[in-house]
């Protein structure tokens, strides 16, 4: 990324920096924790030996165990979790609504819809199709709301409500898919709840193309996105053409959220907590915390779904119904201290 | 094998983490074949840690002499008594909790959340997997039971049972099959879910020539179990009411005192019968008992 420097600042950057990489080593040791904890104890000196190479590494049920079902698992959670997260962050800019949230624009609907489509039609290999279904209808639904909000963002709110209709509209079929296939209501209802317990190889793959080239398309803009705080006159006088912009700043976004909602179902509030928690320890507007933003975000991810895994344990818990468990009591605490501070 | 692409990534310790997998295939002379729920199973020897994650799986293995094989049973498989109940979880099964109690064979419910993903993750961990899919009628039962007989060892145990129960289902029938149809309503819960002829328990009523007023309602689910109308469910005047939810506090009581119940000619004979908990819906050796309990719930009913 080129260094155009705008922020004459040099303490502030330094600091800045630092929580960067307080961020990175977090997320490390979240990761370290999620291949270590399991409802199968494993000798940890073995799972780092395993990881790095080293003589000495796990063999048979154990490795396969770590290297095939924990390690795509906690590279999958934290992948989701980066993209929520800074799609989150990049939405809340761009509509300059500190509610906003990856789901906005009909995205959840439309990808609902799609894997209720999948479940609900497909006999055998339900879950192979489920993650293209489930992305084309989400990415479908939210061209779908750019196409009726007509001028795409002469006026945001147009955005937000023809997101909003259609988003209803995506969840009025979804439930009559599921009214006529009662078969279907479990499986649809645990993905809307969020899992990543279909995490392999080949998910982790894919997603992780989709998901780190949106992440590096919103950092290489991150610096423009503050402009977008100012009015789009103000934009335009320091060169930035405000609407290109926003197009591609959504579209990157919608991206890293539809990808993330196709391999591990609609997992909440992560696109709101993080953004906002970051915000509150740099006291940044958004965009120059973003990758510190994604690493956060995937280390939330990383520990609800070790939460996931284990506090149930020998079930599964439904990783959604942790986020928003510490989610939205946090995001609550943040409304109030922030009403208090004014 | 490279499993990646070594992309640049944002996250460095996608990068650090990155290593070379192997993975081994094996093979036995004396492997066993099991088809099931539509999978095929492949066993070098016979099972003694068994894990069942289904109900009904747990009965038939009880019932065909398997029991002693059995070193866990999920959190709903409560018969027989015997049985090692434990917390894990049949509908949402947690693949490392599974291999922590090392089985050599887990039996899995096609119906449950992520079945295929979880089949996978377990046969990657070399313990082999039997799918269980919920029949569709009574041969699909008896195939299940023949299924678990041939994984288990028990081929000769499993069709004594399946005899058994063949024998003892048709000698109820034959007294018990009314000669003229009587209409009747299963309800799975008070807000009129039901089950049509195209079901398993459907087949059950069929059987004794009992007519299922939710036939009309076919189609509006695919795979059988419509949510009726109330309205419809009034003119449609059943004269009999089967709950399957009785054990959630439904009864004569409750369902009289809906609004339009009390012209129905079941309300008014009192034809409301309360199904038996569980046993509707465990499709093993104890089918021969839900057919002996309709048999005496409309046994005076004409």
């Amino acid at each position: 990324m080129s260094e155009q420097n705008q922020t004459p600042m040099p303490l502030s950057r330094m600091w800045s920096w630092r929580i960067t990489f307080a961020a990175a080593l977090i997320l490390l040791l979240v990761v370290v924790m999620g291949l270590s904890f399991g409802p199968i104890s494993i000798n940890f000196q073995r799972i780092l030996r395993t990881l790095l190479g080293l003589p000495g590494s796990l063999e048979g049920q154990d490795r396969t165990l770590l290297l095939y079902l924990r390690l795509p698992r906690v590279i999958l959670a934290g992948l989701v979790g980066a993209a929520l997260a800074t799609s989150g962050a990049v939405y809340q800019s761009v509509f300059r609504n500190p509610l906003a949230d990856p789901y906005l624009l009909g995205t959840a609907a439309g990808a609902g819809l799609g894997a209720t489509l999948a479940i609900t039609s497909s006999h055998a290999n339900i879950y192979s199709l489920l993650p293209l279904f489930s992305f084309i209808g989400g990415v479908l639904a939210v061209l779908v709301t750019f196409f009726i909000s007509g001028r795409f963002f002469a006026e945001p709110n147009s955005l937000l409500l023809s997101g909003i209709a259609v988003g209803s509209f995506a969840t009025a079929i979804q439930t009559y898919l599921q009214q006529r296939h009662s078969n279907a209501l479990r499986p649809v209802y645990s993905w809307i709840l969020g899992e990543l317990t279909a995490a392999n190889w080949t998910v982790v793959r894919w997603s992780a193309i989709y998901i780190l080239l949106a992440i590096a398309v919103l950092i290489s803009i991150s610096k423009q996105l503050d402009g977008l705080m100012l009015s789009d006159e103000e934009s335009f006088s320091l060169g930035i053409n405000p609407n290109r912009l926003r197009v591609i700043a959504v579209l990157a976004a919608t991206l890293a959220t539809a990808t993330a909602v196709s391999a591990s179902g609609l997992i909440g509030f992560v696109g709101i907590v993080v953004p906002h928690l970051v915000r509150g320890i740099t006291h940044r507007v958004t965009n120059r915390s973003l990758a510190t933003i994604a690493m956060i975000g995937a280390s939330f991810l990383v520990l609800a779904d070790l939460g996931a895994r284990t506090l149930l344990s020998p079930a599964e818990l439904p990783i959604g119904v942790i986020t928003a468990f510490v989610g939205a009591p946090f995001f609550l605490f943040v409304l109030r201290r922030k009403r208090v501070s004014q | 094998m490279s499993r990646f692409t070594k992309s640049r990534s944002l996250i460095p310790i996608v990068a650090i983490l990155l290593v070379p997998f192997t993975s081994s295939a094996h093979a036995d002379a004396h492997t066993t074949i099991v088809k099931s729920g539509g999978f095929t199973t492949k066993l070098s020897a016979i099972p003694h840690r068994i894990i069942s994650l289904s109900p009904t799986a747990t009965e038939n293995l009880f019932a065909i002499g398997a029991g002693p094989q059995v070193i866990a049973v999920d959190s709903l498989s409560n018969f027989p008594k015997n049985a090692p109940m434990s917390k894990l979880s049949a509908f949402t099964p947690n693949v490392e909790a599974l291999a922590a109690k090392k089985p050599d064979l887990v039996i899995l419910s096609v119906d449950s959340t992520n079945s295929g993903a979880t089949r996978k993750a377990l046969e990657l961990l070399k313990i082999p997997v039997l799918m269980e899919k919920a029949p569709l009628q009574l041969a699909d039962a008896y195939a299940e039971i023949l299924a678990i007989g041939q994984a288990t060892g028990k081929v000769v145990a499993a069709k004594a049972v399946i005899a058994k129960m063949k024998n003892a289902i048709s000698r109820i029938l034959a007294s018990a099959r009314k000669s003229t149809p009587i209409s009747f309503f299963h309800e799975l819960d008070s807000t009129l879910y039901s089950a049509t002829s195209e079901t398993f328990i459907g087949h059950v009523y069929s059987d004794f020539n009992l007519v299922n007023i939710a036939d009309k309602a076919q189609g509006a689910d695919a795979s059988g179990y419509p949510q009726l109308s109330a309205e419809y469910l009034v003119t449609a005047n059943p004269q009999i009411v089967f709950l399957a939810d009785a054990q959630y506090g439904e009864n004569m009581k409750t369902v009289s005192n809906r609004p339009g119940w009390s012209g129905i000619d079941a309300v008014k004979n009192v034809h409301v019968i309360s199904l038996p908990d569980d046993i509707p819906s465990r499709w093993g050796p104890r089918l021969v008992d839900f057919y002996s309990f309709i048999a005496g719930a409309i046994k005076n009913i004409n």
